[in-house]
């Protein structure tokens, strides 16, 4: 695998986190409204919001290392009448400039919250627009293993779990910051942190096991089709069989076994350093998890014809 | 129908020399790890047990033959639908050709074409591929691998003419179904080419292409 295939990994990933994280954010502020107030609720997300755009800056740049011409990037998006990569540029574009615009406006609470929330939905939408024609870019009828169904599922998949677990990492490290000025489990933060994660550790749970449904359906579909197909399967459980295990075994005990602790930890009060612990280590785990299954993605196309 | 530059490609006649691998390169200057021609040889079948004497090994469906492959000048070229930068035409000549300062090195059309004919050059950052020698043909002049065919095993012309004097074949192994992106050329089959997509042979000489 060469460093150009490496930019291709750390863009998909981290604009498919940005973008998954966004949207789990936006439920997450709904639901911290509903229950403390809108001004409780983005002392929970605002420094959140912030993260999400370092990340998908990060994997913006990284795209720019695999052209052979960085410099000429712009000129990506001059094919939109026909070109699922010009309209995945152009929509991570947009859904950057959007995001940038929301997050000023949140961190400065400017205009009013009404506007603000207009300006999210608009966000949002144009991310689930990014993540589908990001999946759209892979399946080309002369790529096989990439044309399927499982390629936009999977990534919607990685965008939300992905999301959710960074998410509840980013909650905690926040509220250990808001512990420093003021300790203890007293305040609605509190609160909100325990109800966040417990929702979020169920829909990690729930994202994992349609993982693990997809991979051996859809490899099981690859298996009976053209022969590029049939050695497409070759590499995902073959060659890259090792490989293919331990992302599963690390997806499965991140979101999986961990989620259920931390659902566990949650319940009680007094627990949030577990909880923290426990959040970390399961957004690191499934992290890997899905930078091997992006590895692996990339390794195991198999084109037909020569 | 438009007007559509295409190739023959006479299978039973080639010997797979490679002049044509060689002349492209010369004509083009191309570098080391780029042909825009290249010269497959697709064979197959083994030896298996004789059944009336165990002891005697048979030929069984032994066979091969030489696939000389460009750019097939597709007439619905995925190439051109997929470029982000709209770096890759078709021209009113039914000619593909990638504008390089137009080009922003991603290679997808890599990944869509099915011949593997648009090839990436590291020092220019950019995409390359067979341009059917389009100084050449402006001239009324084939272009420089049919001219180099020791073997007359290559033609070139407009893709109704060629099919008027060759037949329609457009698809034996190695190369993919036609039904994709509807390539411009006609292929005169060897006596022992199978249809694609239902070979039971194997490209032979992989390090070579």
């Amino acid at each position: 695998m060469n460093f150009r295939e490496w930019a291709l990994i750390a863009f998909t990933i981290f604009a498919q986190m940005s973008v998954g994280a966004f949207l789990i954010l936006g439920v997450v502020h709904y639901y911290a409204s509903k229950k403390a107030g809108p001004e409780e609720a983005d002392r929970l997300s605002d420094r959140a919001l912030i993260a999400i755009g370092i990340t998908l800056g990060l994997g913006m740049l990284a795209s720019l290392f695999h052209l052979g011409s960085p410099l000429s990037a712009p000129r990506a998006v001059s094919n939109l009448a026909t070109s699922w990569l010009s309209r995945e540029i152009l929509a991570g574009v947009i859904f950057a400039l959007l995001g940038v615009t929301f997050a000023a406006m949140q961190w400065f609470k400017l205009s009013s919250i009404r506007n603000r929330n207009i300006v999210a939905w608009a966000t949002s939408l144009v991310g689930l627009a990014l993540i589908y024609s990001m999946a759209r870019v892979y399946m080309l009828p002369t790529q096989p293993a990439w044309n399927t169904l499982a390629t936009p599922l999977a990534f919607f998949v990685t965008t939300l779990l992905l999301g959710s677990m960074a998410l509840a990492a980013a909650f905690v490290a926040n509220y250990a910051y808001v512990q420093i000025k003021n300790p203890g489990c007293a305040d609605t933060q509190c609160e909100l942190l325990h109800g966040v994660l417990k929702g979020i550790s169920v829909a990690g749970i729930v994202l994992m096991a349609i993982e693990l449904i997809i991979l051996p359906l859809n490899m099981g579909y690859l298996a009976s089709g053209s022969p590029a197909a049939l050695n497409s399967v070759r590499l995902m459980a073959g060659t890259f069989g090792t490989l293919q295990a331990l992302r599963l075994v690390l997806v499965f005990i991140g979101a999986g076994v961990f989620g259920i602790f931390l659902y566990i930890s949650a319940e009680e009060t007094g627990k949030e350093s577990l909880m923290g612990y426990l959040a970390y280590s399961a957004f690191a785990l499934v992290f890997v998890a899905e930078v091997l299954g992006r590895m692996i993605f990339y390794a195991s196309h198999q084109g037909i014809g020569l | 129908m438009a007007k559509q530059y295409a190739f023959h490609f006479d299978a039973s006649v080639c010997n797979g020399c490679k002049a044509c691998t060689i002349a492209c390169k010369s004509k083009n200057a191309l570098p080391v790890g780029i042909n825009w021609r290249r010269v497959y040889e697709y064979g197959g079948g083994g030896w298996i047990q004789d059944a009336n004497d165990p002891s005697i090994m048979v030929p069984s469906n032994i066979h091969a033959y030489a696939m000389s492959v460009s750019c097939m000048h597709c007439e619905n070229p995925l190439c051109v639908d997929v470029c982000p930068a709209a770096a890759i035409t078709k021209g009113d000549d039914g000619i593909v050709l990638i504008n390089a300062d137009q080009c922003i090195g991603c290679r997808y059309c890599e990944w869509a074409c099915p011949y593997g004919a648009p090839q990436f050059d590291e020092d220019a950052g950019a995409m390359t591929k067979c341009n059917m020698c389009v100084d050449l043909v402006a001239k009324g002049q084939n272009p420089e691998c049919v001219n180099a065919c020791v073997m007359r095993a290559l033609d070139f012309g407009e893709l109704e003419e060629m099919r008027e004097k060759y037949g329609t074949v457009d698809a034996i192994e190695p190369l993919p179904k036609s039904d994709i992106t509807n390539p411009a050329l006609v292929v005169t089959p060897h006596r022992h080419s199978q249809p694609s997509g239902q070979g039971s042979g194997r490209i032979l000489d992989m390090e070579e292409v």
